[in-house]
């Protein structure tokens, strides 16, 4: 079996052209399925205890996952798609259900909701410029 | 290479138990075979053959006879371990098993039925939990056929081990009886609800002893079945010829009354994974963020309407089972109370409303403070304070079924239930649950009526009237 990669907090993420995000999150909620380029794309929100994000499935993940589900991504990217910050597996990373239900979740910070500028003092890193929104506008918490 | 042992979806993760045990089977395969290897197994490598030999039998229905020989050539610990396996692999994955897994899987257990294998009654407890009520496919009624089968055919077996879980399988027969007996056509499974009651039936009347064990619950469950001929005549005798039970100790039906049900029948029907997840539920989640979590917890277990009845379960297992730590009390974790208030508001039969208030103060009823735990009746007490104002028509009805009960339960022995219910409310008070009860006796919503009563049940003055609706003898 391959080693297991370090697990990362969601708020440790920044927009990056790489894939090398490995994370934990619980699926909260589940927008639309829609065709891009000719392939299934679906948006979701995502958490951990530390931040929310959202996630982009695609292909068949738009099917297999459902809103309670814990996923494991390993290898992934976050960056801009079509102009909004999102997370996903993209061609090198792979998602997998490990359970449901009961892991603990936050809704803000989202990470797709913030504002993010060149690093002036590292090249190609990012940070944080401003918050756009507290929660998701999307997918806006259950009350 | 043996065949797979769990379907595996799209995009799932494979499980480590899963992957343990087919190592351990990849690791040993050539030594599965005849001649078996006479050396003495270190503790490790015990393990490791048990894990083996137990992925071949669920995984290689052709080789069984060679395992199961094997096996038996091998343990050394009466079975415990290898028992203790098949456990966690029911409680984990059974619904991902294959097919022929499943099939291998009650096989098995049989098998450590005969050889009174050290834990199989936790084994069949397990086997019992995974019976989904109200579900009438194919393969859940499957289940129920092989486990009513085998209680009934390892009877003498099961009574000569002084087994426990004979009284479990009571507790499950008649759960599920209930639920069944109020489809009114169903050819499919009649032959099964046949087996079923034959199997409650000859258990109340031949081992009636073991039947008292189960405690006051036994006579929730068997309340709903009165429309049932078989369960008519045996009420009849609960009611009014006690001795024909056989068992010197029980005269009189408030023997069960005061029987306080231990704990792990109310887990008997409320599935591992339903128990993680309200148990994560009541350990994990803030008061006001669980919104989410009942939305999904709904959706998996609560969406097919006649799969709604588990929700008298889910609240007899709040009630009884599921006890927060003093720390969990005081912190700003979702109460019980809550987590029922919102099963309240689910959409179900009212037949399952009516039932899960009797499971919500069913200790109510014949609490005796040295025999009975307040956390059983406490979280009553604080949905009907807590709900006023937003929720009272929460508070209304929850007291107006309490005062259905005092005057209705048990005609014949009203003192008891009486006595039941004014001792819990003044048990909760002097605790401190809540300060007063003043928020309800001096609450503008509520019917004058049901304010009367409930001061006078506090001032211990009898709060009965003799105006029955459902006299219980005349049901009979």
């Amino acid at each position: 079996m391959e080693a297991e990669a370090t697990l990362q907090p969601l708020s440790s993420i920044a927009p990056a052209a790489q894939n090398n995000i490995n994370a934990k999150f619980i699926v909260l909620d589940k927008g639309r399925v829609a065709m891009e380029d000719q392939h299934k794309t679906c948006l979701a929100l995502v958490a951990d205890e530390t931040a929310a994000v959202h996630f982009q499935l695609w292909g068949d993940e738009c099917e297999a996952v459902e809103a309670g589900d814990i996923l494991v991504l390993k290898n992934g990217i976050f960056s801009y798609n079509r102009n909004s910050l999102v997370l996903r597996a993209g061609k090198r990373g792979a998602v997998e259900k490990v359970g449901e239900f009961t892991m603990r979740f936050v809704e803000t910070p989202n990470l797709s909701e913030i504002q993010w500028a060149p690093d002036p003092r590292a090249a190609n890193k990012y940070v944080q410029r401003a918050v756009v929104s507290a929660y998701s506008r999307i997918f806006p918490p259950m009350r | 290479m043996a065949s797979k042992l769990t379907v595996r979806l799209a995009h799932e993760a494979e499980s480590s138990l899963e992957i343990t045990l087919r190592e351990a089977f990849c690791c040993l395969e050539p030594q599965l075979k005849p001649p078996f290897p006479l050396i003495i197994p270190t503790q490790e490598q015990y393990s490791l053959l048990n894990k083996a030999i137990l992925y071949g039998i669920l995984c290689e229905p052709h080789l069984l006879k060679i395992h199961i020989k094997h096996l038996h050539g091998v343990i050394t610990d009466g079975y415990g371990y290898f028992t203790s396996i098949i456990v966690i692999i029911v409680n984990e994955m059974y619904r991902k098993l294959v097919d022929s897994a499943k099939r291998q899987l009650i096989w098995i257990a049989r098998e450590m039925v005969d050889v009174a294998a050290v834990g199989f009654n936790d084994l069949l407890v397990a086997l019992l939990r995974q019976i989904v009520a109200g579900d009438s496919s194919e393969e859940n009624l499957w289940l129920c056929y092989e486990m009513v089968t085998l209680f009934s055919s390892k009877w003498d077996c099961l009574l000569e081990e002084g087994s426990s879980v004979l009284t479990g399988a009571l507790y499950v027969f008649l759960r599920l009886l209930s639920d069944d007996c109020r489809v009114s056509n169903a050819p499919n499974f009649e032959s099964l609800m046949k087996m079923e009651k034959d199997f409650c039936v000859k258990m109340l009347r031949e081992k009636f002893n073991l039947c008292l064990k189960i405690g006051r619950d036994l006579l929730r469950l068997l309340q709903d079945l009165v429309h049932v001929p078989e369960f008519r005549a045996i009420w009849k005798d609960l009611l009014y010829a006690p001795s024909v039970f056989g068992v010197g100790e029980f005269m009189d039906i408030s023997k069960l009354y005061y029987t306080r049900t231990p704990k792990w029948y109310f887990l008997l029907r409320v599935n591992p994974q339903m128990e993680s997840q309200l148990r994560f539920l009541l350990t994990h989640v803030k008061f006001g963020s669980q919104m989410r979590y009942q939305v999904w917890f709904a959706k998996k277990f609560l969406s097919a309407p006649e799969k709604n009845a588990v929700l008298i379960d889910i609240v007899r297992f709040i009630c009884c089972v599921h006890h927060p730590s003093n720390d969990i009390i005081h912190s700003d974790i979702i109460p019980r109370w809550v987590v029922i208030g919102w099963l309240l508001k689910s959409n179900m039969e009212n037949y399952v409303e009516a039932n899960m208030k009797l499971a919500l103060f069913y200790d109510w009823l014949f609490f005796n403070e040295k025999l009975d735990n307040i956390m059983n009746i406490e979280p009553a007490l604080l949905l009907m304070v807590h709900s006023i104002p937003e929720y009272i028509d929460i508070t209304n009805s929850l007291l107006e079924f309490l005062f259905l009960l005092l005057d209705n339960y048990d005609l014949e022995r009203k003192e008891i239930v009486l006595r039941g219910l004014s001792t819990s409310l003044r048990t909760l008070l002097r605790k401190g649950v809540v300060e007063s009860v003043e928020v309800l006796t001096r609450c503008d919503k509520l019917s004058p009526n049901l304010k009367e009563r409930l001061a006078e049940l506090l001032s211990g003055c009898s709060g009965i009237v003799d105006n029955s609706r459902i006299p219980t003898s005349q049901m009979l």
